[in-house]
């Protein structure tokens, strides 16, 4: 299958000037180092990463806004900093932090100035945009400013101010940040859907564990710049995201927990954080444990920070790593809950 | 009084972190000292006069240094008023064991001298660069060292008034703006007061705005006796006037706040 | 030809949809726009008064001030009530929002510019035509040629604005200093210009290039001369040019990054 990313011995260096006392000391800083990859078309990537690893980076280099300091990259058969307007027309950005949306305005209006920014033929335009507003359920503020919305509702705006165009491949640069559980369920829903349906290339950055089980069928982890793992979801999730963290309160002293896969990480009073293996032991059965024990007063369960399943991934390297692993046999892991 | 003497070096100190942001100011402050110095060389030139208004050249320039400091050096008075009020914060001030409208005096006149000072002298500087120094007497610096507070004074109250009317008014930038510019043209920032029509002069003399920026600066160029005790009598007489209005004002805007609660 | 409307187009889409967005606060805008007119006004105040006492100055009256007053005024408003980005341009480089105007498949300086409309340049825009009708009492053909010289001067100012704002790219602290090197151009170009002499009237026809707006506006009008007209179109066109050379040339070190240290 033809390729819509393809990336090779992308590296980007940045200056830093620091003051020290009165001299300005010039270093530099690797932000992408080296990156070697490539995409599918129609495929749905998660690219994931700590903060300042180098994820937005390689989005701007992607996209045309950076030019990198060595390496080769192709998006759609153009070089992306060479041939930006012309690979404008072809791709979607939607960065999290960054609205497209007119503030003070409905969602309509910017809908418009869009079909005159990408010069979208009206009649195109409007079958788009009525099928954006029924998938993505506009309807029911799309005459309300922006500002009045919810900020769920505006990322779904957002989403689809970014698909107008029609666009091959969509960038997507932390969609989720910020949002509450059920608006980020609901857009990650939105974006596999339409990634399924319209074959459209995903490429989503996150530091979310979340978004990567539930959005995208491969992930590439970066970390310093560098690609660490790229693997299919349903391997990592096996291997590294298996962990849940669990913390609980009790009204008073419980019995002692002993299952297999639940590690008790912290133990103060009548709080307790266990660390529970979902592979060894349903995520199910741990919950009636807990209960049993001990009267519960508060409990969370959370994901492992993204930091940690990197940690992890430095000392257990992957069995089988690196680009073998074909996307095309089902993912068995689909349908189970974690 | 001694608290509010603190306040007002508590807010000069806060404001020294600025002296950047003064600083660029003082760019426009040449630009305008620049151009009037050109402006007036060719109308004493084209009059073939010495003395315009009675000031020389030289004057009319020093003039326009202590009227363009006093302009600029103006801080958002009624704005932070204006906010109070919205905000709610002037009903918490009042369980303060102290006066809002004299905590507001001492901090927002900090600010306004230190800034003045500044202006003061940069634009001193490029008038002696520009037309040398001026012939000063003592006394009339100390005349002018004695009308600048009250200047200041006269314009907070008017400032505060405005401030307070947001109690009644959805908005009060508009009256700030307004008042602002009749004191600039009013108040003969750009040309002193005997250079308007005759008629006008008589009425000028009796309106605030002319005690707040001509009053100050004519004193300091020409040490004029006359002027002095004109202003100082008009600067008080103002002051009186506007500090009463500002008592009843804020006695209904106080009964208004704990009737309704702010 | 075919870039030409389709960036008119771009252009117009853009109009409806900044002036829609300043509606949406109506109060706001509308006090705006009286608070630029009261603004203006003093200086026409300060003008009729100091020409009732001085009644020519090198050769100018009242009525040369005020129209070049209305025309720096109507200028200055139409340059940013369509291209309001380009005063907030050195914000726009040093918080590197240019990204997102990166994105689109558009030139990225005419669509950055037209991206917001400045509510108090309309009261500019609309004070400064107010002011020529009612002070000056044009005929047609001075009216016509008036409305000329305002979109000069309004090319003019863009350009100049992109210029200054430009130099977001080179220096850290270029905010304050695009904001001074405008307010020194604007004010020097509303006073009578043949007060300016020697080493500072060859500033103002360079650096800071005011005499555009004043000198040769006022006098095309004066002589109806298409000649000096047109030596003003050349000189905003120039300047346009200078703003336009220097964006892209900043853009390229934007690309590279190199600004990073800057932003943190």
């Amino acid at each position: 299958m033809e390729n819509a990313v393809s990336v090779s011995q992308l590296v980007k260096n940045f200056v830093l000037k620091k003051r020290e006392g009165m001299r300005w000391t010039e270093s530099e800083v690797k932000a992408v180092d080296g990156i070697t990859l490539s995409i599918e078309k129609g495929q749905s990537v998660a690219f994931i990463g700590p903060n300042g690893a180098g994820k937005s980076t390689t989005i701007k280099m992607l996209t045309g806004i950076l030019h990198p300091t060595s390496g080769e990259a192709s998006v759609l058969g153009c070089v992306p900093w060479k041939e930006r307007t012309r690979l404008a027309k072809r791709i979607g950005v939607v960065f999290g932090q960054r609205s497209q949306l007119w503030y003070h305005l409905p969602p309509r209006d910017t809908f418009e100035l869009l079909s005159k920014i990408y010069e979208i033929k009206q009649d195109v335009f409007k079958s788009r945009r009525d099928m954006l507003i029924e998938r993505f359920q506009l309807s029911e503020f799309l005459d309300t400013p922006v500002r009045k919305l919810s900020l769920g509702q505006r990322m779904r705006a957002e989403v689809a101010c970014s698909l107008l165009h029609g666009p091959e491949v969509i960038f997507l640069d932390e969609p989720t940040i910020g949002l509450d559980v059920i608006a980020r369920q609901e857009l990650r829903d939105l974006i596999s859907e339409w990634n399924r349906e319209n074959g459209v290339t995903v490429f989503l950055t996150s530091h979310d564990a979340g978004d990567i089980q539930h959005v995208a069928r491969r992930v590439i982890v970066i970390n310093h710049g560098r690609v660490v793992l790229d693997d299919r979801v349903s391997r990592v999730r096996r291997q590294y995201l298996r962990e849940k963290v669990l913390s609980v309160k009790y009204a008073d002293t419980p019995e002692s927990i002993s299952l297999d896969g639940v590690k008790t990480l912290k133990e103060s009073g009548h709080a307790f954080k266990f660390e529970v293996d979902t592979l060894a032991v349903p995520i199910e059965k741990v919950m009636s444990e807990i209960m049993r024990i001990g009267s519960v007063v508060d409990i969370t369960i959370e994901d492992p920070p993204l930091e940690e399943v990197i940690a992890h991934i430095y000392s257990a390297p992957p069995t089988e790593f690196g680009d073998d692993a074909p996307d095309d046999e089902p993912d068995e892991n689909e349908s189970k809950s974690s | 009084m001694s608290k509010y003497f603190y306040i007002a070096l508590t807010s000069i100190r806060s404001r020294l972190a600025y002296l950047g942001e003064l600083g660029s100011k003082t760019i426009f402050l040449f630009v305008v000292l620049y151009i009037f110095l050109c402006l007036w060389k060719v109308t004493y030139a084209e009059t073939n006069q010495s003395s315009l208004g009675g000031l020389s050249l030289k004057q009319m320039l020093w003039y326009l240094v202590v009227t363009e400091s006093i302009i600029m050096s103006l801080p958002t008075i009624a704005t932070l008023v204006d906010q109070d009020v919205r905000t709610g914060a002037l009903a918490m001030q009042l369980v303060r064991p102290m006066s809002y409208p004299l905590n507001m005096l001492a901090q927002t006149s900090g600010e306004r001298v230190l800034s003045f000072a500044l202006n003061f002298l940069v634009g001193s500087i490029i008038a002696l660069i520009f037309v040398g120094p001026l012939d000063f007497n003592l006394s009339g610096i100390a005349m002018f060292l004695l009308l600048i507070p009250l200047s200041f004074a006269l314009d907070f109250t008017i400032y505060f008034l405005i401030g307070l009317a947001a109690f009644w008014l959805e908005d009060t930038t508009g009256l700030t703006l307004i008042y602002s510019r009749m004191t600039m043209i009013l108040g003969g920032m750009l040309i002193p007061l005997e250079l308007f029509p005759d008629g006008w002069q008589q009425i000028l003399r009796v309106l605030p705005f002319s005690a707040i920026v001509y009053g100050p600066a004519r004193v300091f160029v020409t040490g004029d006796l006359q002027v002095f005790l004109s202003v100082l009598i008009q600067q008080i007489v103002a002051i009186l006037v506007f500090a009463f209005v500002i008592r009843i004002v804020y006695n209904l805007a106080l009964r208004r706040v704990f009737s309704h609660g702010g | 030809m075919n870039w030409l409307t389709s960036y008119t187009n771009l252009a117009s889409a853009y109009i409806k949809i900044n002036f829609k967005s300043l509606l949406a606060y109506r109060g706001a805008f509308i006090s705006q726009m009286v608070a630029m007119f009261i603004n203006d006004f003093v200086w026409i105040a300060f003008w009729c008064l100091f020409f009732t006492r001085f009644p020519v100055v090198k050769g100018w009256g009242v009525n040369d001030v005020i129209t070049l007053w209305a025309i720096a005024a109507s200028g200055f408003g139409l340059a940013h009530m369509i291209m309001g980005n380009a005063l907030a341009l050195p914000g726009i480089i040093m918080r590197g929002e240019l990204d997102s105007w990166l994105l689109y498949p558009r030139a990225v300086l005419p669509h950055l510019l037209l991206g917001k409309s400045s509510a108090s340049s309309w009261g500019d825009f609309l004070f400064g035509i107010v002011v020529y009708a009612i002070f000056v009492k044009p005929d047609l053909p001075h009216f016509s040629l008036f409305m000329a010289l305002i979109c000069s001067v309004a090319v003019l100012f863009v350009g100049f604005s992109v210029f200054t704002g430009s130099l977001a790219f080179f220096m850290g602290s270029a905010e304050s200093v695009s904001v001074q090197l405008r307010i020194a151009m604007i004010t020097f170009s509303t006073y009578p210009s043949p007060i300016f002499q020697g080493f500072v009237k060859i500033l103002l026809f360079t650096l800071l290039p005011a005499m555009f707006v004043s000198h040769l506006t006022v006098s095309a009008l004066r002589n109806m001369s298409m000649l000096d007209a047109l030596y003003s179109f050349g000189g905003a066109l120039g300047v346009l040019l200078a703003g336009i050379i220097m964006f892209y040339v900043g853009l390229r070190r934007y690309e590279s990054g190199n600004l990073m240290e800057m932003r943190g």
